[in-house]
């Protein structure tokens, strides 16, 4: 492999990173909005919540990705291509991180609230100062979990033309004949990103121990 | 007494799932009154001390705090959840199970609700704090987290966090029930100063000898029911009630 190869697969790393970025990030704020409202039990909005988390967790994401491509324009939305693939993986993210948030929530102290509560905090205040901090401990593993799985499900943003980290290993051994060497290259460059993250959840267990009291 | 009183409660009765756990409570604490609450497990001791700071909501009757109604208002509206706050604010509360905040120092679990609900100033907070720290005898520890402590300190930690508000009346829910026998004393120690310093406590507690020599006012409740109010002198060794005799009888 020349350095012109590995040049394209950086952009095809690039790619991946920043479009998974945005829609882990979005994802990971959408999931505990969803999570707090369904916390709310708005008649009506809660059961369209628990809809959506159904649908967006059983579908796949390629199907899901070529879904909201392929149906903006009936609908005359103007859709690109990156735009499309950061819908279809935050409304696929936000369902499963939503789900990892509400048990954090379920299952946080009702003493620690009380607590709260008695020394004349308000839920609002209570919730921000006292427990989004201790849920963001304790729902960082399953978050982080939720974050590799979709970097690793990203190559289904190809089907709609976007040459990420998977889909330019095929553009250049369409050229050298040799699929192997871009393959592994690949695969590396995927176990950077992912270790990277997985350091976020080294950093949740340090946290982690003081929480068990 | 024509003082308003910092606590009142006035035919407050509360039910879980169809049993009555309190029924028509008439209570009044004085400022700067030691009120002890006892009672066996199950008379509704805890039930009632939460309704004062509404952690409970009574089904009927009402509670003042300071003669200002809390939970409902005088025509029977419930409260907005920020008028229910900064009531609440007024009083402070030291739990069975310490119920420290884990992700915070000992420094920041009693500043938290000054600098966050008062809004005072971090420094005079941090200030406030650490003084009070040193009279529960946990000034060493302001940086330790609550999982390094014993439950004595945890307690002792409370009830700093508690005084912070600088409440108006400070309410105790069984707080040695939870502690090893050797660690009750410590705690003790702090109530029974705190007392001393004039301020106005209801406390719901097991420990006899505690209520005896530190409370002005004992009361008793049994299966819901508020049955015995008398100074410990009397309370101890001439009470009324054969209820009241009986449990003394197997409690000493």
């Amino acid at each position: 492999m020349n350095s012109q190869t590995w040049l394209l697969l950086l952009e095809g790393a690039w790619t991946t990173v920043w479009i998974s970025a945005v829609s882990i990030a979005i994802g990971v704020v959408l999931g505990l909005g969803i999570a707090l409202v369904r916390m709310l039990r708005i008649p009506f909005v809660d059961q369209l919540l628990v809809l959506y988390v159904s649908i967006a967790r059983a579908t796949p994401l390629v199907t899901l990705v070529l879904f909201i491509f392929l149906v903006a324009p009936t609908f005359g939305i103007v859709m690109n291509r990156n735009l499309a693939a950061i819908l279809a993986l935050t409304l696929n993210t936000a369902a499963f991180n939503a789900e990892i948030w509400r048990g954090a929530f379920l299952s946080f102290s009702k003493e620690q609230r009380e607590a709260a509560m008695a020394c004349g905090m308000t839920p609002w205040l209570c919730f921000r100062r006292i427990m989004l901090p201790q849920m963001i401990t304790v729902s960082l593993p399953g978050l982080v979990n939720e974050m590799s799985f979709l970097i690793k499900g990203s190559p289904a943003i190809a089907v709609i033309g976007i040459v990420d980290l998977t889909r330019v290993t095929n553009r250049i051994s369409a050229v050298t004949y040799e699929p192997l060497p871009p393959i592994l290259a690949a695969a590396l460059l995927y176990m950077v990103v992912i270790y990277a993250l997985i350091q976020l959840q080294a950093l949740a267990e340090w946290r982690a121990h003081r929480l068990a009291v | 007494m024509s003082e308003v009183p910092v606590v009142s409660l006035e035919g407050v009765s509360k039910s879980f799932n169809g049993v009555e756990v309190l029924r028509d409570i008439h209570l009044e604490v004085a400022r700067g009154e030691v009120v002890s609450v006892l009672g066996a497990s199950g008379s509704g001791k805890s039930t009632m001390l939460r309704c004062i700071n509404w952690l409970e909501q009574p089904d009927r009757g009402t509670v003042k705090i300071n003669g200002e109604h809390i939970g409902v208002d005088a025509q029977g509206k419930q409260m907005s959840v920020r008028a229910l706050a900064s009531l609440r604010a007024r009083t402070g509360m030291v739990f069975q199970s310490f119920n420290l905040w884990p992700h915070l120092t000992v420094l920041q679990n009693v500043i938290e609700a000054p600098v966050h609900v008062k809004r005072i100033p971090r420094s005079r907070a941090v200030e406030e704090a650490l003084a009070l720290l040193d009279k529960v005898g946990m000034g060493h520890k302001r940086d330790a987290y609550p999982y390094t402590l014993s439950g004595g300190q945890k307690q002792r930690v409370a009830i700093a966090r508690a005084l912070a508000m600088a409440p108006e009346v400070l309410l105790f829910d069984e707080p040695t029930s939870a502690l090893d026998p050797e660690l009750v004393g410590e705690v003790l120690a702090v109530m029974r100063a705190l007392s001393l310093d004039g301020y106005t406590m209801v406390v719901v507690t097991h420990e006899m000898e505690f209520a005896r020599a530190v409370s002005d006012q004992v009361v008793f409740l049994d299966k819901g029911k508020l049955i015995e109010r008398a100074p410990p002198e009397r309370f101890f060794t001439a009470p009324e009630s054969e209820r009241v005799q009986r449990f003394l009888a197997t409690h000493r």
